[in-house]
């Protein structure tokens, strides 16, 4: 059954202007991920209104190409520049630029380029499998379950947003109480309107996306005037070639990073919110837990490179199982993805795989398939690279505004959009320039109909409000919610006060409650395991007689993608 | 007074938004149909964001007024921002010229406002920021128009001539 969705996916996606539309889509987003300053959220956002005029499969795959292409391109700039192109990208420069300095900029390159590439195959295979596991876990959820699910994604959202968990769940609750206005979906009542029949029609989502992301982050990159002015790299780039066999031994002499990196990386692609720019800083930080020699990290050593770039690839796999299985975007830009497929009338829910498995599979494909021209596009868009580094920021910033403009408007051909676009526009800005986290409040732009949706069936159901904490999913995301509300101060003060020692062990035995809430043999297993898992953290504290050890974290928190 | 800062002004005008939308939920029509009335969601949200708004205030109360206070007075703001709001006061001219210039004349107008206000207008930049104008409004207009079959407005302009 599995194979007959994979041969009808790749017959679908097999097709010349498909593979074309691909390959440009890899293209520009490795360039556009090699380019500081430009997120390759912004490249999908951009991508978008091209897609209009597609069917879905097609836009779809473009997208996705844009994206694996972007999460790669950010190791261009890193290595070669010691400028991350992209916040997932980070952690590369770490150790990438070093190396390139050390006279080995092609062998940097090339541990970059087949880290991501391992990272996205891996993840690609992980999503396949686990995408419709996933999605059979969501078919026992019901709306109490959906609403505490998206209450989770926005407390996550607004914890990983940085120190500001308050701001965090400030911009969220914005982002909810954008939905609201013009008329709802459930009752067809208008409200907020303010008296404009512009406003009764709602925002739509992508004008709202756009202005907040990509207007906002184009004013913050021109503020300042010297910096607007000047090329988007001031060092001066170099193409090297890329030394790939070498990369390859090197890489293979180190699949155990190339694993935990992946796992890392798939693991917080899953959360919602989270993505490449918590998963690379995390598992460079692990693989230099893990290593024999972590005094030689940050010196161009291989393994600093392999982390960040295996993980950053290996979200995507993540992020796109929870949008497939359950409808929750597992980061920005698979928010603007279900925004897509939204266009194209396909919502995203945990039967979407199996109602509409030709366009399921062939998202895995796509994703697949991308993944490996990454790889071949790699070297040629490494010399167009060396020219767009030349390109004055201010003249970047101009002529992509312009195309926002045109693409909001092709979105359904609306001058309100337009406006849409403005307004948020500034709301972005003030955010950003205020310190408030926009992460929090697409999600919340994103989930709100959806958490109202959840909210009016389980009211229809019963006004009991009991099932929230009885059902097993609802509590267990209500739980998780409740706790990662505390992550940032625990990520502060971890190793620091006495109460971070047990905030493990209290979130496993917490969450082992709704575990033995399901029945069943595995769940209640796993709750156990949990349940051993909390004691022998307590315990190992308990022989150390509560002694507190300045404990090295890395800060994990949301950038942009 | 020495305690406000710029976040408590922010939670004030948090709050005023809340006070505003809380008044008018209480216009919003109440169908006989329906378990979940319209006004209720909104209402939650707005419970909510009313009282995380009351924690910031009270955060951004303990806070010095020097540590989030800007330095200069409001002219060095407006220098420090001069670029940003150059852009959207562009933006707006092009919004609000749009019915009559339409996307093609006001996208390449904007497009070279914008670059001659944010790089400078010495004699060979203007015609480089002329014809990255031309040539980038040009081709996505032509893109949209005739690859993809959007209508984008054409003006009042474009369309008498």
């Amino acid at each position: 059954m599995i194979l007959e969705h994979v041969f009808a996916a790749a017959g679908e996606l097999a097709n010349i202007k498909t593979l074309i539309l691909m390959m440009i889509g890899v293209t520009a987003g490795l360039l556009a991920g090699a380019i500081p300053g430009f997120t390759i959220a912004m490249a999908i956002v951009l991508t978008l209104p091209f897609t209009f005029g597609m069917d879905a499969v097609q836009g779809l795959a473009t997208m996705i190409a844009v994206f694996v292409g972007g999460l790669s391109g950010g190791l261009m700039s890193g290595i070669l520049t010691g400028i991350p192109g992209t916040p997932s990208s980070v952690a590369t420069t770490f150790d990438g630029f070093p190396m390139a300095r050390n006279g080995q900029p092609g062998l940097a390159l090339g541990i970059g380029v087949w880290s991501s590439f391992c990272g996205g195959v891996l993840s690609a295979i992980l999503l396949m499998t686990l995408a419709p596991q996933l999605a059979r876990i969501g078919l026992e959820f019901h709306p109490w379950d959906y609403f505490a699910l998206v209450a989770f994604a926005l407390t996550i959202t607004a914890s990983l947003a940085g120190k500001h968990l308050v701001k965090g769940l400030i911009a969220g609750a914005l982002g909810l109480l954008v939905t609201t206005i013009g008329e709802d979906d459930i009752n067809g009542v208008g409200r907020f309107n303010f008296g404009s029949d512009a406003l009764l029609q709602g925002f739509d989502f992508l004008p709202v996306l756009i202005g907040l992301f990509a207007f906002s982050q184009l004013m913050h990159d021109v503020r300042n005037r010297d910096t607007a002015r000047k090329s988007l790299t001031e060092t001066r780039t170099v193409a090297v070639r890329i030394e790939h066999r070498k990369a390859i031994r090197e890489i293979l002499k180190r699949w155990t990073n190339v694993i935990r990196s992946m796992l890392i990386g798939v693991f917080t692609g899953i959360l919602p919110g989270a993505g490449g720019s918590v998963a690379n800083i995390l598992a460079y930080d692990q693989a230099k837990k893990a290593s024999k020699h972590p005094e030689k990290f940050g010196t161009g050593i291989a393994d600093g490179i392999v982390a960040p770039e295996t993980s950053n690839n290996a979200t995507e796999g993540g992020a796109l199982m929870t949008m497939m299985a359950l409808g929750i975007p597992g980061d920005i830009v698979t928010a603007i993805m279900l925004g897509a497929l939204l266009i194209h009338d396909v919502i995203p829910s945990p039967s979407f795989i199996s109602d509409e498995p030709l366009l399921a599979y062939s998202i895995f494909l796509a994703f697949f398939l991308a993944t490996f021209m990454m790889i071949g596009l790699q070297s040629f868009t490494l010399r167009i690279f060396v020219l767009v580094t030349k390109v004055r920021m201010y003249m970047l910033a101009a002529v992509i505004l312009a195309y926002s403009a045109i693409g909001v408007f092709a979105l359904n051909n609306i001058e309100f959009d337009l406006w849409t676009l403005f307004w948020f526009g500034i709301l972005g800005y003030a955010m950003r320039t205020l310190g408030f986290p926009l992460a929090p409040m697409i999600i919340g732009v994103v989930l709100g109909n959806i958490a109202e949706l959840n909210l009016a069936r389980a009211f229809a159901i019963t006004t009991d409000l009991s099932p929230f904490v009885t059902r097993p999913w609802s509590l267990f995301f209500i739980t998780l919610g409740l706790f990662s509300m505390f992550f940032p101060k625990y990520q502060q003060e971890r190793g620091k006060r006495k109460w971070t020692l047990v905030y493990p062990s209290l979130l496993a035995a917490a969450l082992s409650v709704p575990m033995f809430m399901h029945g069943g043999i595995v769940r209640p297993v796993l709750a156990g395991i949990l349940l051993v898992i909390a004691a022998h953290l307590l315990w190992k504290h308990y022989r150390n007689g509560w002694r507190l050890e300045g404990i090295d974290t890395p800060s994990v928190s949301i950038t942009e993608t | 007074m020495s305690r406000i800062n710029r976040d408590v002004i922010v939670a004030v005008i948090l709050l005023l938004i809340c006070g505003v939308f809380f008044t008018v939920s209480f216009g919003i029509r109440e169908p006989d149909y329906g378990t979940l009335a319209p006004a209720t969601w909104p209402r939650v949200i707005l419970a909510y964001l009313t009282l995380l708004t009351l924690i910031y205030l009270a955060q951004s109360l303990r806070i010095p007024a020097g540590e989030s206070k800007s330095k200069g007075g409001f002219r060095a703001w407006l220098a420090s921002y001069r670029n940003p709001l150059w852009c959207y006061a562009l933006f707006l001219a092009f919004l609000i010229t749009l019915p009559v210039l339409g996307i093609l004349i006001g996208g390449v107008l904007f497009v070279f406002c914008t670059l001659t206000v944010l790089g400078g207008m010495e004699g060979r930049k203007l015609l480089l920021h002329a014809a990255v104008a031309v040539i980038a409004v040009g081709v996505m207009w032509t893109i949209f128009t005739y690859a993809l079959g959007v209508i984008l407005p054409q003006g009042m302009i474009f369309t008498t001539l």
